[in-house]
């Protein structure tokens, strides 16, 4: 090979080799051939930890604040996020609780924790290796995450749920969703690959 | 115009952190990474979890979603009945997000992901740009066909009244979650690369 492999990149969908792209902050890369994006810069570091510290601090109201109550004829049910999952573990719904916790409370806090324990050594001028393990997992959760689907579905159950029953929303209700717009906006603005990135250019 | 690709030229591309080596080095030098040209299951992978997707499409269509008792009369909806109970109910467009997310997608979903099986197993690389352009939508849109499993599963949690009025999943629940898990996976296990290599 004649040709310096500090030079050249890959396109990730269509393998094909191209020169590398002077990286910049301001412009983004497409490959010429099947117009995936080569480079992109995301948000800065400290906009992405601000927004990602701010979902954790909704976090907390948002499960422990009473969610909605329902009311079916003067039966009245009032609930918070944590209180719910509780009862369901111990009633024998322990497919749907798994499936209702994972995808809304366990895994966005999972990944704002992931964040932060990925920018604030890269803060703190650790090397981009130190942080590869954390990086990879979010990564994978990355593909997974559904909060923005999540946030729909709440919209939408309770828009069933006012034709069966009189429901009255709690303060709980309105942290969760904030928590979870919060959370989608912190994902959208983080780059992953800003990471490795910003460590070739420091070289 | 020549265009080499990395199959040509005897490169690999880290997928973790984009770093660029020769074939033979097996584990990236810069984030010890394990690395790999092409995965040579990829097609079989995306092909059985195809398959197991289209199997399981039937019973999440036929069986009923969630079984709704109210006062001691237990009613059964499939996703069918789902979208005609908020057509008529005048929530166009609640009916609309629900057909396209339940019953739309995961169709097209599997169409197209059969589409770039064809494409690959039969060498079409003239069409491998608008095929990587259907890959990208299908991507992008599979998460969206949790929606109705997750209304359903907020609803459990939600009504929970004893006899008075309960709300319970049925089987049609778990089929549809096996099919939108299967789509994703083979959408996951597909490469576009391959859609683009001449052999």
């Amino acid at each position: 090979m004649s040709e310096n492999l500090e030079n050249i990149t890959i396109c990730k969908d269509c393998g094909l080799v191209l020169n590398k792209p002077k990286v910049d902050y301001k412009h983004q890369f497409h490959c010429p051939r099947c117009n995936a994006i080569v480079y992109r810069f995301g948000q800065d570091y400290q906009v992405v930890l601000l927004f990602a510290i701010t979902s954790i601090i909704l976090f907390f109201p948002a499960i422990f604040l009473p969610l909605l109550s329902l009311e079916i004829l003067e039966l009245k049910q009032t609930t918070t996020l944590v209180e719910t999952l509780l009862i369901f573990f111990s009633n024998g719904y322990t497919a749907i609780s798994i499936l209702i916790t994972f995808i809304g409370v366990i895994t966005p806090f999972c990944m704002l924790i992931l964040i932060l324990s990925i920018l604030i050594p890269l803060k703190l001028g650790k090397d981009a290796r130190f942080v590869s393990k954390p990086l990879k997992f979010y990564e994978h959760l990355l593909e997974w995450q559904m909060a923005e689907v999540y946030m729909i579905s709440i919209i939408v159950s309770i828009i069933k749920l006012q034709k069966m029953a009189t429901l009255s929303i709690g303060l709980g209700f309105y942290f969760f969703l904030g928590f979870l717009i919060m959370m989608f906006l912190t994902m959208s603005l983080f780059n992953p690959y800003d990471v490795w990135n910003d460590d070739e250019l420091q070289k | 115009m020549n265009y080499k690709s990395d199959k040509d030229l005897g490169l690999v591309l880290c997928s973790h952190c984009s770093k660029v080596s020769t074939i033979d080095v097996k584990i990236c030098p810069r984030c010890n990474s394990k690395l790999k040209q092409r995965d040579e299951y990829s097609l079989l992978k995306t092909l059985s979890f195809s398959i197991i997707a289209i199997i399981f499409l039937v019973p999440a269509n036929l069986l009923p979603m969630m079984y709704v008792t109210t006062l001691g009369v237990i009613e059964a909806n499939t996703i069918f009945d789902g979208i005609v109970y908020f057509f008529q109910t005048k929530s166009y467009l609640i009916a609309f997000v629900i057909f396209v997310a339940s019953i739309a997608v995961p169709i097209f979903k599997l169409a197209v992901l059969l589409y770039l099986l064809y494409i690959t197993k039969y060498n079409k690389i003239e069409l491998a740009r608008n095929a990587t352009r259907y890959y990208r939508i299908i991507k992008f849109i599979g998460k969206w066909s949790m929606l109705d499993i997750f209304v359903v599963a907020l609803m459990i949690v939600m009504v929970q009244f004893e006899n008075l009025s309960n709300i319970s999943a049925g089987l049609a629940a778990v089929a549809f979650t096996i099919v939108v898990v299967m789509t994703m996976l083979a959408t996951e296990s597909f490469d576009t690369r391959q859609l683009w290599d001449k052999d």
